[in-house]
């Protein structure tokens, strides 16, 4: 029972940050729907940032480097590439990101060469005991600054000019661009927040206590489990997108524990197949990715 | 073609006491028409009375609530959709939906899938049987597409072509299932005058060529009216009549449900 | 608005050909065969090696560009059918004795027939659930085949032999002759026949075969019934194709090209190794060189995706094979460029650059350039329809 609530709380700090990731995901999909292949690439260069500017500046100022340039970079690539091209369907958009990822991941992994560094944390690495359990603070964190930037998420969507704007365009494009909303800021800032989203991840995944290994190929692996979890969620569903991101950290904790450590990837994966199965456009979604 | 007699294999198409609902929502209820071999029968009716649904219906996109559809001894309720194409149920759709990039001729043979057969293999491996059934095949849709004035762009994709020219493909490619009865949904809609002049032409042509019965869905009345044997009016989801082009236009419900509609544009 | 999308080759539908077209074509295609079988005798083994990388890759690209192309459905899944037809080939292949891992013995050419039937079936296992996904959904799904087949390839090491030590397949042999250095010496024009000209010949007669059996059912009933499945599946049930049916279909054919181009993969390398990571011989990066391939060529082109294939799995081989006589590259790991690397950004470039600027890919380009020396009129004007 203890080994159970123990994996739980791991699951669920896994979870927080692949829910980060997912809204990230579903944030840029309402927005233009398009889903964005890149994802795994802006969570590397945030951590790269973090990397090369943590002895000179701390890493509380190298975190902000990180998710800043993780966020200029995603609306680089929606305002250098996605949207010039207007006479792209998203789905080759899509394809357009799937691109764009290969050359900025196999870039950051040129330069970080032979390292695999960790990314240090601000916080004490010593795991708290509460009754028998083994808390680790990099968890606890990451569930809390989650709780916050989800919370702090669905105000502005809900209330700030932004959020409003966002759901009308998500509704009707077309309506949304003839009630005056400009369709070009609202995509830009939806591609800031993804990227905002993402270099704040980071910081958690290229700790010694989230994966056990530093920034490397495999953060990008790691990443790419926010894909189930945006899917699994539905991927117009910002609600989904953090069901989703618990979910998928859940069953990799618990599936790590139980079956099998190699199966806890596929698990997720497996998981997700399920979900999509039974519910073909995710647990919350509304529509389909159709092509029409 | 074929001189202007009726084929005999033509069977008649029975909408029996069809009701569809969608929840509480009733788009059709209790309809009942009946499509005579050879004959073209027009389903007319103000925007929203149920038109598309009666036709959605009858190809199976739909599944009734409750009545059925027969064609000839052939219960269509419940049957799997694609098989109409085998039972000589040929339709054209109201968005044409063809594929934009294929050419006229490769659209139009599409419409050849339930007459020939064939998979992987032996269209890969260019059988010599694939092949001469390939050549048949293309000859017929060759004959069809010139037979609706289509000949000379066989080779172009469809996305080059004008509305009208890719209309008349969708038909084309419709009539290649060698259908006894073809289903027209709005074949004039967003065409102009002269467009839509051809097409109640080539409409009345394909009648007389081919000895078939055409059931068609439309909202433009003067082409109804031009080329239609026999007048069914939904309104609200209800038959309110049903009767020769004259008859129809005669009938005070179907004036009323016009003229309240508004949106008569003819 | 009127948006473009990324799937849109349609077939080369049978065009009446003049006779002189014609001859020209065919003297074309008899000239590249030639040239094709004479390179053996002018060319090292280490080009030869790289060659028949390049047709691993067109092989599996084929298969992609009829599925995503041909009949819209998108997959990051080619690897795991990769891994299916290459452990495939190995089990049935592989000798009966061997304590570690097991083998049937069969007859290494029935093995490949074998391995190609494995994968076909396995991907038909997976249609119920394509079938049911569109679009992005399903590459994201497909994507989860890969993840098993990095488990399985590594729980399941009497099957593949264990991430550590992988396991050698089974020379490839026809009617008892050897594809490796051994059996009859043979000799042309001087040149030596041995295991990387055998080989190189036998991955051309598989390129072939897989191209032609492609290029007829694109043009054929198949082909036709794929792309409207793709365009409208409406239309495509009202004209009597069964859209379940033609969607496992293109599934099942397109595992069954990825599962050849796996068999070659392990007789490429002489040994079945599953990958430790996502990222390898049958991982996601494998997949998504494969969509590269077809996307660069022009979805849903057969000629498109062997010449993107030629770019993708070439420019690797090729840059390293140059990178001696250049001293371009640094060494790997070191933080420099390596060949890998450079052709990663030069096709990651690519897509990119197709998806901007020809959405059509090389295909697009190659039919604007054969059309400016036809003589029939590109552009179709109202007045010519009517």
């Amino acid at each position: 029972m203890e080994t159970f609530l123990q994996l739980v709380v791991n699951g669920v700090g896994k979870g927080a940050v692949f829910a980060l990731l997912a809204l990230g995901f579903v944030v840029i999909f309402k927005a233009t729907e398009v889903v964005n292949f890149a994802h795994g690439s802006l969570v590397l260069v945030g951590g790269y940032l973090v990397v090369v500017t943590r002895d000179s500046l701390g890493w509380v100022g190298a975190a902000v480097v990180g998710i800043v340039s993780a966020g200029l970079l995603a609306i680089l690539v929606e305002r250098l590439l996605l949207s010039r091209s207007k006479l792209a369907d998203a789905n080759s958009l899509a394809l357009l990101t799937i691109g764009l990822d290969v050359i900025i991941t196999e870039e950051i992994v040129r330069r970080l060469g032979v390292t695999v560094p960790f990314l240090g944390e601000a916080w004490d690495a010593q795991p708290i005991q509460v009754g028998g359990l083994t808390l680790f603070r990099t968890h606890l964190v990451a569930i809390g600054v989650g709780a916050v930037l989800v919370t702090a998420f669905f105000l502005a969507f809900r209330y700030s000019d932004w959020g409003v704007a966002m759901r009308a365009q998500a509704e009707n494009r077309e309506a949304a661009a003839l009630m005056g909303i400009r369709s070009s800021r609202v995509t830009a800032t939806a591609w800031l927040v993804a990227g905002l989203l993402a270099g704040v991840a980071v910081l958690f995944i290229a700790t010694q206590d989230f994966s056990g290994s530093g920034l490397s190929r495999g953060t990008h692996s790691i990443a790419l489990a926010a894909f189930p979890a945006a899917i699994l969620g539905g991927l117009d569903s910002t609600a989904g997108a953090v069901v989703g991101g618990l979910v998928v950290g859940l069953t990799e904790a618990l599936s790590a524990q139980y079956i099998s450590f190699d199966f806890s990837k596929s698990a997720v994966f497996l998981v997700m197949l399920v979900v999509l199965v039974a519910r073909p456009s995710g647990l919350f979604g509304t529509r389909e990715s159709t092509r029409v | 073609m074929s001189a202007p007699t009726l084929r005999e294999d033509l069977v008649e198409l029975q909408v029996d006491s069809v009701t569809l609902a969608f929840g509480g929502l009733r788009a059709l209820d209790d309809v009942s028409f009946t499509v005579e071999p050879g004959t073209v029968h027009a389903l007319i009716g103000p925007n929203g009375a149920g038109k598309s649904s009666c036709f959605n219906v009858i190809s199976g996109v739909y599944r009734a609530t409750s009545g059925r559809v027969r064609f000839g001894d052939t219960e269509l309720t419940g049957q799997r959709p694609h098989r109409l194409a085998k039972l000589g149920i040929g339709r054209a759709f109201q968005n044409t939906a063809l594929s934009p990039h294929s050419t006229v001729l490769d659209n139009v043979m599409l419409g050849r899938h339930a007459l020939t057969t064939g998979g992987f293999l032996s269209c890969g491996l260019r059988l010599p049987w694939t092949v001469r059934q390939e050549r048949r095949h293309t000859e017929r849709a060759v004959e069809i597409c010139e037979f609706l004035g289509l000949g000379k762009v066989l080779h172009a994709p469809v996305a080059a072509l004008s509305y009208g020219a890719a209309k008349r493909t969708d038909v084309a490619r419709a009539l290649a299932i060698e259908p006894t009865l073809l289903l027209l949904d709005e074949p004039a809609a967003g065409m102009n005058a002269v467009e839509t002049a051809e097409m109640a032409a080539t409409i009345r042509d394909l009648r007389d060529a081919l000895g078939i019965s055409i059931l068609l869905v439309e909202h433009d009345m003067n082409l109804v009216m031009g080329i239609a044997d026999r007048v069914t009016v939904l309104d609200f989801g209800k038959r309110i009549a049903d009767g020769t082009p004259s008859e129809v236009q005669a009938d005070p419900e179907v004036v009323k449900a016009y003229l309240g509609s508004g949106s008569e544009d003819a | 608005m009127e948006t473009t999308t990324l799937i849109p080759t349609g077939p080369p539908a049978t065009r009446p050909r003049r006779s002189p077209a014609r001859l020209v074509r065919a003297a074309a295609w008899i000239a590249l065969a030639v040239l094709l079988a004479a390179l053996p005798l002018y060319i090292d083994t280490a080009w030869l090696k790289a060659g028949q990388y390049m047709m691993i890759g067109a092989v599996g690209a084929i298969g992609l560009t009829l599925l995503t192309g041909q009949a819209g459905q998108l997959s990051l899944a080619h690897a795991f059918f990769l891994l299916v037809g290459a452990t495939a080939y190995t089990v049935l292949a592989g000798p009966t004795d061997e304590e570690r891992v097991i083998g049937l013995g069969l007859d290494p050419g029935l093995a490949l027939m074998g391995a190609v039937l494995i994968s076909a079936l396995v991907g038909l296992a997976f249609a119920p659930v394509a079938g049911r996904l569109r679009g992005i959904y399903l590459g994201v799904a497909s994507l989860s085949l890969v993840f098993l087949g990095l488990y399985f390839g590594q729980s399941l090491d009497s099957l593949t032999g264990g991430t550590s030590t992988g396991r050698t397949p089974a020379t490839f042999e026809l009617f008892g002759f050897p594809f490796s250095n051994g059996g009859p010496e043979i000799e042309v024009l001087g040149v030596p026949i041995r295991q990387a000209e055998r080989i190189w010949y036998l991955f051309l007669v598989l390129t072939a075969i897989a191209f032609v059996l492609a290029r007829g059912a694109v043009r054929g009933r198949v082909g036709r019934s794929w792309r409207a499945v793709r365009d409208n599946e409406a239309a495509a049930t009202a004209m009597g194709v069964g859209v379940a049916r033609a969607k496992a279909g293109a599934f099942a054919v397109s595992s069954a090209f990825a599962g050849l181009a796996g068999v070659m993969t392990v007789l490429w390398f002489d040994i079945l190794k599953p990958d430790e990571s996502e990222y390898g011989t049958y991982g996601i990066n494998v997949s998504i060189a494969f969509l590269a391939m077809v996307i660069i060529g022009g979805l849903g082109s057969v000629p498109g995706a062997v010449v993107g294939a030629l770019i993708v799995n070439g420019l690797p081989q090729a840059l390293t094979l140059f990178s001696g006589d250049l001293g371009w590259f640094g060494e790997t790991g070191g933080g420099g460029l390596t060949p890998i690397l450079v052709s990663s950004f030069i096709y990651g470039a690519a897509i990119v650059v197709v998806v901007l600027f020809e959405p059509g890919g090389l295909a697009a380009i190659g039919r604007r350039l054969t059309g400016l020396f036809r003589a029939r009129p590109r552009e179709i004007t109202r007045e010519e329809t009517s």
